[in-house]
């Protein structure tokens, strides 16, 4: 039960189905996982296992997800992501103030989670104060931009939009994710905003360049490429 | 049965208990009264015997024993007759050997001091003194009106309290019977409703009592009740009508993949489609799901202190882009620091749903401004496009769920978003409406500022 990419995680889900398919994908995508049905024994195998993220339902038998990370938090900051119903939109907070990283409300693309989990599962360090991600730098304290040393002009949303896929370079991040992160908007407005900015964003980058560093990865969001 | 309620009234019970108090109270005070009368006229009674003691004993001290017994009997010459045979007041002079030497009772034991004795029957406030060479002086005066007294109070205070209690009871059973019947009345309509019969109220009797302000609080919760219930109803049939038409569509492409698909390829694309459906049902429901979380209510307990004006400035920027892409112009003016008691998640989905509108439901080239300003403690908020508006006798439906313009059917959406805005306008306690712009649509939203409820 180790998978190649050298990740491991542990879903606690007492819906059978939902988590065999989600075991089967998790591990065609390398991750070696483990399941739990029940919250106590879930909760057990976190503090004892060493783990790369959670991925833990709400509701749960023997002990409900939000005690299970409040209790979890006591000990150990394995990053968690909460799994939930979609009458429950209105547990985000609570369950982020648990101590939870991150929220997916059910039924979700499968692609969506894997990003998710991709984004949580990064190697922790320090906030810095540059990014950097192939020919792009950004200096947060300074709020500048360049390319091959050639300063960028972005409006503040771009800045952001920017920052958040630097943050998470050469992985996938979903429209939702965007959304979320950069606008703190948790419903779907309808339109292509994503697009729309991404669209803006690209513009900009390019101006006198061959290159386009952001990659649009078709049904699943974007990714920026650290290699242009 | 009847008079047994009555007494099980709390009302009745009520006046049981301050009766019974009053009953105490009564006693104590009675018991005070008497002891304050029966010392008083005791001590009268004791006074006057001083003074006659007084008066035999400066006889005997001017001019000796003769004289002594001459004060006694000009005294008991003066006494009055309560009846025939019992005066008023009683004295008796003795010598040293025990004789009587005047007065209107036989030789008394020789008891010195203030004491109260018995004689024939009779009650008697007696006073002992020797007076000197062995003599002995005993002066009486008769209990009996003191007794008297006491009875004639006690009497009163029965006949006064049993008219009190008799009083208290009537009223008691009166005041019982009165509560009971309103009881009765909202216990009869609240039965009532749960048989069924839903738009039973509660009558208001107009005495603005609490008995009344208790039946406008029920019939008030009532209504609400029956609007939820309505609105249930309503939100069932829209669901089962509405949902009905994606999934059929879903269906018959499923079907149709089954029937005609031929290559993997064309399965892929079939299957793609069907998630397509798929996502919009689901987008469908979690529509309707925040809808009905807004108009329950729930979210009120999340209203927090809301920069409206940050809020407002940040939907803009992110609809910029959107509206160029569009071609449409899209313009702002926004009040400064406008602060405001709310839920900024909702705020941003119901602006966002109305800039959507302006932006989906208009040709290329429109102009789109919004605004927000405070005046007076209440928030103007409005979208004003020039595009085509909507007829007069259609501005009251688009806010129904699922309702679309026939102008819209075509374009993208599931008529909900007027709906959710509506709600979330509610829930902050203020009103929308729809104006004609001349040309184009205006929304116009207005909320207080502190809606605190």
């Amino acid at each position: 039960m180790s998978g190649t990419n050298g990740k491991r995680l542990l879903l606690v889900e007492d819906d059978g189905e939902l988590a065999s398919t989600l075991l089967a994908r998790l591990r065609e995508s390398d991750y070696a996982v483990e399941h739990h049905s029940d919250g106590r024994e879930g909760l057990a195998a976190a503090l004892a296992g060493d783990f790369d993220a959670l991925i833990v339902d709400r509701m749960l038998p023997g002990m409900d997800g939000l005690d299970l990370v409040k209790a979890l938090r006591q000990r150990k900051d394995t990053p968690v992501i909460y799994l939930t119903t979609m009458s429950g939109i209105d547990d985000r907070v609570a369950g982020l103030d648990a101590g939870g990283d991150d929220y997916l409300t059910k039924p979700f693309a499968f692609a969506e989670l894997l990003a998710r989990i991709r984004v949580l599962t990064r190697r922790a360090t320090h906030p810095p104060s540059r990014l950097t991600a192939g020919s792009i730098e950004m200096d947060l304290l300074a709020r500048t931009v360049t390319r091959d040393g050639r300063d960028i002009d972005l409006v503040p949303q771009e800045f952001r939009l920017l920052e958040y896929l630097m943050k998470n370079a050469d992985r996938v991040v979903t429209r939702k994710m965007l959304l979320e992160n950069v606008w703190n908007v948790y419903f779907d407005p309808g339109t292509n905003v994503v697009e729309s900015h991404i669209s803006r964003l690209r513009t900009s980058l390019k101006q006198g360049f061959s290159t386009d560093p952001i990659q649009t990865v078709r049904g699943e969001g974007y990714r920026l490429l650290a290699s242009q | 049965m009847r008079v047994n309620r009555i007494i099980k009234s709390g009302t009745f019970r009520l006046a049981a208990a301050f009766s019974a108090l009053f009953l105490v109270l009564t006693g104590a005070l009675m018991g005070t009264v008497l002891w304050i009368v029966d010392n008083t006229q005791t001590e009268t009674l004791v006074r006057a015997n001083d003074a006659d003691t007084e008066t035999v004993l400066n006889g005997f001290s001017d001019e000796g024993i003769d004289e002594a017994v001459e004060v006694v009997r000009q005294r008991l010459g003066n006494v009055k007759y309560s009846t025939a045979s019992r005066p008023d007041c009683f004295m008796v002079l003795e010598n040293g050997s025990g004789a009587v030497l005047a007065g209107n009772l036989p030789a008394q034991p020789r008891r010195i001091g203030d004491f109260t004795t018995t004689l024939r029957d009779t009650r008697i406030r007696g006073r002992g003194t020797p007076i000197g060479e062995g003599a002995y002086l005993f002066v009486g005066r008769d209990l009996g009106p003191v007794a008297v007294t006491r009875e004639r109070i006690i009497d009163a205070f029965i006949w006064v309290t049993a008219g009190a209690l008799g009083i208290a009871s009537v009223t008691g059973v009166l005041l019982g019977r009165r509560f009971t019947r309103r009881v009765d009345a909202v216990a009869r309509a609240c039965k009532s409703i749960i048989a069924g019969r839903l738009d039973e109220r509660i009558e208001v009797q107009g005495y603005n009592d609490e008995w009344d302000r208790l039946a406008s609080a029920i019939n008030d919760m009532l209504n609400r009740i029956a609007a939820l219930l309505e609105n249930l109803r309503q939100v069932s049939s829209d669901v089962a009508h509405d949902l009905r038409t994606p999934l059929a569509r879903l269906r018959n492409r499923l079907e149709n993949a089954r029937a005609e698909s031929t290559s993997t390829t064309q399965y892929a694309q079939a299957i793609a489609g069907a998630i397509v459906d798929a996502d919009q049902i689901l987008s469908m429901f979690a529509a309707l799901l925040r809808i009905s979380q807004v108009e329950a209510g729930g979210r009120l307990a999340k209203f927090a202190n809301v920069n409206l004006s940050e809020l407002c400035e940040n939907v803009f920027r992110m609809y910029q882009p959107v509206a160029e892409d569009y071609a449409h112009k899209l313009t702002a003016n926004f009040d400064d620091g406008a602060q405001v008691r709310g839920d900024a998640e909702l705020l941003t989905q119901m602006f966002t749903n109305l800039i959507e509108n302006a932006i989906h439901h208009t040709p290329s080239g429109t102009a789109i401004h919004l605004l927000m300003r405070i005046a007076q403690d209440t928030v103007y908020l409005s979208v004003e496009d020039t595009g085509p508006g909507i007829a007069a006798d259609q501005t009251e439906k688009v806010f129904r769920r699922f309702y679309r313009l026939a102008s819209s059917r075509t374009t993208a959406g599931h008529g909900l978003g007027l709906a959710l805005v509506s709600a979330v306008v509610q829930l902050h306690d203020g009103g929308i409406d729809l104006a004609d712009a001349h040309p184009g649509l205006r929304v116009n939203v207005r909320f207080p500022v502190n809606c605190d409820r």
